[in-house]
């Protein structure tokens, strides 16, 4: 059996001079960790106005090409901001960005913008997206915008009805059919499947998170695949800088897939 | 082809016990790094999720195995090989420290999940065998992810409510969120704590990869640019860090 001794050794009482000195210390520390952070702010801000005046010349010409579809997710909290809603819109419009899929997890966005939209509804673009409006923001720009405006019911909700129509056919088939086959389900029934529940859409290339949490709030994960996914801060401090960057640094990923491929 | 990277999840079901064991001589103490690094042991995630990426490019970078770009042929071949090595590596990994995670004072539970219709036989044994041999264990909870899909584990669900259903157990008007939840693979092996809090991405990259879609829904995306033969113990404080410096007010979660 071991024993455990301790030995209190009483300290004397550390001088003024050296108090003084570690609450200086001490001081400094905090000061210099809080000047890097402003610093680490300023340095940002600083990038990000340079990029929306246009001055940092590899941000002037975005290549699009490989975003095919945008995705933002916003958090509850801050969806009810139109104001920026509306703005974050128009500097998508402006970038050239030609489909969007706005998200929040309580559908504040859908009941706030889709109704206002539904009279620009675009016929074609209702075919490609389940719920498609194509807004031309005159004011922002000379692009044309395919929108569409997702909840949480578009989400897990979502799946679970597709699963329940998988089913219901599958039961169907087998009550009126001849024997009983078992239920071989494929990736591309369950895509039909959620289509068919007016949940089905194609994979954003890349989604844009705002808010505090860096995490997708529930958005669709069927269409989650290889999506990238870029976390922005808040919405109330979003920058226009700040969003050409983030498209930036998409048109520079490389995705191989699984795959043994190289960038040469 | 179903994702090839090997996914690991780490599933914490309750934080060690830091006091002395009875007639032991050492204490199965936190790491003093944990202490030293100001993460607070209340606020730990319960559930971590990892994708150990940039193994390839690691090697690469260090003049190994540097496959030619232009010969597509032998990069397919070179692929093939690729699988077959992770899943004798999975094997080898699961066999040899099996005894040590049935050991007591580890605790280690281990579960494989995946798709097994893809998997070599002899790996299909022994990953039964480790978790025949493991059920009991509690104190951390290991799941293995190879030739693992999110979409494919989804799909899986649905084909096992539809057995239900034929069965007579189940209507098909009934099924909803929480059943198919119960029907994937991680609630079956980690029941409540199927969810990552924290899912950890290695390499730089920034996308799920088909890597537990429906389970992430609300957990902390860390995305870091360390190559996973370079991911230690003070990148993995330091995600515990970042974890807990970020608000997380998502009220009641569901499965």
């Amino acid at each position: 059996m071991k024993s455990v001794f301790s030995l209190c050794v009483q300290m004397s009482r550390p001088s003024i001079i050296l108090k003084f000195i570690l609450g200086l210390l001490w001081g400094i520390i905090h000061l210099a960790i809080s000047l890097f952070n402003l610093w680490s702010l300023l340095i940002y801000n600083i990038e990000c106005y340079l990029i929306s005046s246009g001055l940092l010349w590899k941000y002037r010409d975005l290549h699009l090409d490989r975003l095919k579809y945008l995705a933002i997710v916003v958090a509850s909290k801050e969806a009810k901001n139109n104001m920026k809603i509306r703005q974050l819109l128009c500097w998508l419009s402006t970038i050239g960005v030609k489909y969007v899929c706005l998200y929040d997890i309580e559908g504040i966005l859908k009941k706030s913008f889709e109704p206002a939209m539904n009279g620009l509804r675009d016929g074609k673009a209702g075919e490609y997206l389940d719920i498609g409006a194509s807004v031309n923001y005159s004011h922002c720009g000379h692009k044309e915008m395919v929108i569409e405006w997702l909840s949480g019911s578009d989400g897990k909700e979502g799946i679970a009805k597709a699963a329940n129509l998988l089913c219901s056919t599958y039961f169907s088939e087998n009550t009126h059919g001849n024997g009983k086959r078992e239920p071989t389900f494929t990736e591309a029934d369950m895509a039909s499947a959620l289509k068919a529940v007016g949940c089905g859409g194609p994979e954003p290339d890349l989604l844009l998170m705002y808010g505090p949490a860096r995490c997708h709030l529930g958005f669709p994960a069927w269409r989650l695949r290889y999506t990238e996914i870029m976390h922005m801060g808040p919405l109330k401090s979003m920058k226009y800088g700040a969003i050409v960057k983030a498209l930036y640094n998409f048109s520079k990923k490389y995705q191989n897939y699984g795959k043994l491929g190289f960038q040469l | 082809m179903l994702s090839n990277f090997l996914s690991r999840t780490i599933h914490r079901t309750r934080l060690p016990d830091y006091r002395l064991q009875a007639g032991t001589d050492a204490a199965v103490a936190p790491p003093d790094a944990l202490a030293q690094s100001g993460i607070r042991p209340e606020s730990l995630p319960r559930h971590v999720a990892v994708v150990p990426d940039g193994n390839r490019r690691w090697a690469q970078a260090r003049g190994l195995l540097t496959p030619d770009g232009h010969e597509v042929g032998r990069r397919a071949l070179e692929h093939t090989m690729e699988v077959d090595y992770l899943m004798g590596m999975i094997e080898r990994t699961i066999r040899e420290n099996v005894d040590e995670y049935e050991r007591r004072e580890n605790g280690i539970r281990v579960h494989v999940i995946g798709d097994p219709s893809r998997w070599p036989e002899s790996l299909q044994k022994t990953a039964r065998e480790a978790e025949e041999k493991t059920r009991n264990n509690s104190k951390l909870h290991l799941m293995l992810a190879t030739c693992y899909s999110g979409r494919w584990e989804l799909v899986q669900a649905c084909r096992a409510l539809a057995h239900k259903v034929q069965g007579n157990l189940l209507r098909p008007e009934d099924i909803d969120e929480s059943m198919l939840a119960g029907e994937l693979q991680t609630s079956a092996a980690a029941g409540e704590f199927s969810c990552p809090d924290l899912v950890i991405r290695t390499s730089g990259e920034q996308r799920l990869s088909n890597f537990l879609l429906w389970q992430s829904a609300y957990s902390e995306l860390y995305f870091t640019d360390t190559l996973w033969p370079d991911f230690g113990e003070a990148e993995y404080l330091q995600a515990l860090s970042s974890f807990q410096s970020r608000e997380r007010r998502f009220g009641q979660r569901t499965a």
